[in-house]
């Protein structure tokens, strides 16, 4: 077994990127000798992967208070290149960063095999109260806390005001009945006309799932249950199902590309369903819209009902790896909770924590692009209606990149249905999920 | 030229050819050997690495989303390499004719976009082919027609397209370079002996060309064995393209261990395309070499 080690080592330095943080693992580790206490008079230097620009805000203060404490911001990648480098640095034994930003959904597939710190230990308890619940039983793995929530998606809609009143349509919908009569009239307006975009956006049936009070996955250990048949999922996928029968949804355009960044420029994409974080982008998407863009609640399922559901977001975990935990963990209450917070805030951070949510001045706030629009007391209020019991299947990385495959074929030919698709996909979530080690059913 | 002094052995070569050896055995030899050790384990979530002997191999021979991957190349292979090539040698001897004007102009820009890295091409070849506001979608509107590059029946296609924009300079040039090295007095023989222009293309340049053939023939196997950054791109770029996470059997092995977390399962898939690939290279080397002059 050493030889494999030793090749593992070597693999490890034969990846320039890893060789880099390799680098200023091996200095931080002469501080401490290794040990797990950073804390203390000790020095500590700490290494953070993250994509989120705003943490990087929070060091300066933290230094400032934390003098024996230096932090390295790294951005090792966004989601799925993260997670491979620090899935890499794990097995290979070096270069593992103090602290890693992860989705939500990303929690459990780090915390089930015991790559995560159980926070439990370094005092996380202690800040559960201040945090929206949803977000923060995502970042509760079988009980036990693995992240701290650092920003959020609580879905909403974003609507184009020109565009409804264009269709006839003064007050956006709020239930999904009268957003179906609003697509229709949308769709009347011309051929390139339509009131949403999807070809496949699993995160965007998933909300709509949530909402609706279905709970697809189960975990409960390493055992997982996927059901795509409970009556919430049922109402979701048939209500989408319909949409999309009706042609009342443009199948052509893929999220996030360039043409979708057409459409939302010039009006003919009238709303978009998705995580509060795309207030920070749209502007950068579609400038020529700005002013026309307004943001809701979501429609509802029930007229006079207050429910909601997240769409992305995520948070900070320590490796278990990680040399300087007690260190890591001061950062992280520091700029996830503690004085970091404001900072972050200040720089366009949305984030779950109440203090900031409940904030007179975050809730007055006129944002110009929205037209002057008191957006974060529309996000704070979808924050705390988020559906409570949303569990992601430790495996939901690998689940979501075979969506595609599957969704494909129907997004394209019109055959077939979600909920077949939604079949599919359990199955093979069941058989790979078996081979991974877990009871899945 | 059949080498007539018989040359004799020094041990001072090794010394010359060593930091090639070391680097080599520690860029190539040894991942493929860490490779072959990976690919006898399966590395769960839940119960860590256990040693499973061949079964990944066995998994592999029964996984139709890889045969549908190798097929796809396959295919590839046999329908865009031939059009590249011939491509490529057709631009090679008009440029070695010497009839051209700014020849130099046309070989660097026919070379060109060998240099634009693959993920800038595909970008812009998305672009070009989008139907919603690119080159396409004019056409279309203009046309009235419904052409879509990327749909699933068509996207292959189109990847073609932009492989051979990009490789087809490349070929021209190690072309070009060989008939450069054909001595000019030949032609001056043949065109005394009363030799045309297509003769002397037919029975000078064509044979010329044949050993540089082969070299170009295994490079493009190998390079559409290895085919990624397209599928791997597209995407992002256009819905429903019809492409897979297992498009190709290099994607699908980069899926397969960087969000599958398989590693010992992609670790096979490596080495099993690789054997391929050697194979169907070695044989089309054997094969266009026999009977071939001066090799």
């Amino acid at each position: 077994m050493r030889l494999s080690h030793k090749l593992r080592l070597l693999s490890a330095a034969l990846a320039p990127m890893l060789a880099l943080t390799a680098c200023s693992g091996g200095g931080s580790g002469s501080g401490s000798g290794g040990s797990s206490t950073g804390g203390g008079a000790e020095q500590a230097k700490i290494t953070v992967w993250s994509w989120d620009g705003t943490v990087e805000k929070a060091v300066a203060g933290f230094q400032a208070a934390n003098p024996n404490i230096t932090v390295e911001v790294v951005n090792a990648g966004s989601s799925q290149d993260e997670y491979k480098a620090l899935d890499n640095a794990i097995q290979a034994g070096s270069g593992v960063p103090d602290l890693v930003m992860f989705e939500y959904f990303a929690v459990p597939y780090f915390a089930v095999p015991g790559k995560l710190a159980d926070l439990g230990e370094l005092g996380v308890d202690k800040l559960k109260q201040d945090f929206v619940p949803a977000a923060w039983s995502d970042v509760t793995v079988n009980g036990k806390v693995y992240a701290v929530p650092s920003d959020y998606g609580p879905s909403a809609m974003f609507y184009n005001m020109s565009t409804l009143k264009k269709a006839g349509i003064e007050k956006p919908p709020a239930t999904w009945d009268e957003y179906y009569e609003a697509a229709k009239k949308i769709r009347a307006l011309g051929d390139d006309y339509y009131i949403a975009q999807d070809t496949g956006d699993i995160f965007f049936l998933l909300s709509l799932i949530w909402q609706a009070g279905g709970r697809p996955f189960k975990v409960d250990g390493t055992k997982v249950h996927i059901d795509f048949t409970d009556p919430g999922t049922t109402r979701a996928v048939a209500f989408w199902q319909k949409m999309l029968d009706e042609g009342l949804i443009n199948t052509k355009i893929t999220g996030w590309s360039d043409d979708w960044n057409r459409t939302l420029n010039d009006g003919t994409l009238a709303t978009q369903t998705m995580g509060g974080w795309l207030t920070s982008t749209l502007p950068e998407r579609a400038p020529k819209a700005a002013g026309d863009f307004r943001v809701a609640l979501m429609p509802q399922w029930e007229q006079g009902a207050k429910t909601g559901a997240a769409n992305g977001g995520s948070s900070f975990g320590i490796p278990a790896a990680a040399q300087h935990k007690e260190a890591a963990f001061k950062f992280l209450e520091y700029f996830a909770h503690g004085g970091g917070l404001s900072t972050r805030v200040d720089a366009g951070a949305f984030v779950p924590n109440m203090s900031v949510l409940e904030n007179e001045t975050f809730q007055g706030k006129a944002n110009p692009y929205f037209g002057g629009q008191k957006v974060g007391a529309v996000l704070a209020e979808a924050s705390e209606i988020v559906g409570s019991g949303w569990q992601y299947p430790p495996f939901f990385e690998w689940a979501r990149s075979i969506y595609g495959d599957l969704a494909s074929p129907f997004y394209t030919t019109g055959q077939g249905s979600l909920a077949e698709v939604l079949e599919q996909w359990r199955q093979r979530c069941i058989q790979y999920g078996n081979e991974q080690g877990f009871e899945v059913s | 030229m059949a080498p007539t002094r018989k040359r004799r052995r020094s041990p001072i070569g090794l010394a010359f050819i060593a930091p090639f050896g070391a680097l080599f055995a520690l860029v190539f030899i040894v991942p493929i050997l860490y490779a072959a050790y990976l690919s006898l384990f399966q590395d769960k979530l839940v119960g860590g690495n256990t040693f499973v002997g061949f079964a990944n191999y066995v998994k592999l021979v029964q996984d139709p989303q890889f045969w549908d991957g190798v097929g796809r190349v396959f295919w590839f292979t046999l329908v865009q390499v031939p059009i590249m090539l011939v491509l490529a040698m057709a631009l090679a001897l008009a440029l070695d004719s010497m009839r051209l004007h700014g020849a130099r102009f046309l070989r660097v820009t026919i070379f060109l976009p060998y240099a634009v890295p693959a993920i800038v091409s595909t970008l812009m070849w998305g672009f070009l082919l989008g139907v919603k506001y690119g080159l396409f979608g004019s056409l279309n509107r203009a046309l009235g027609t419904d052409l879509d590059p990327f749909a699933p029946g068509t996207t292959l296609i189109s990847i073609g397209v932009m492989v051979t924009w990009a490789f087809t300079g490349f070929n021209m040039l190690i072309f070009y370079a060989a008939l450069k090295a054909v001595p000019r007095e030949l032609y001056e023989a043949a065109a005394i002996d009363g030799a045309g222009e297509f003769q002397i293309v037919r029975s000078i340049k064509l044979p010329a060309l044949r050993g540089s053939l082969v070299v170009t023939i295994i490079f493009s196997i190998i390079g559409t064995f290895q085919m990624f950054n397209e599928p791997q791109i597209l995407p992002s770029m256009v819905a429903n393209s019809g492409v897979t996470t297992f498009y190709t059997p290099n994607l699908y092995a980069y899926n397969l261990a960087f969000t599958g977390s398989q590693q010992g399962y992609a670790a096979a898939l490596a080495l099993v395309m690789a054997a391929i690939t050697i194979a169907v290279a070695y044989a089309v080397q054997i094969r266009g070499l026999r009977n071939a002059p001066d090799q």
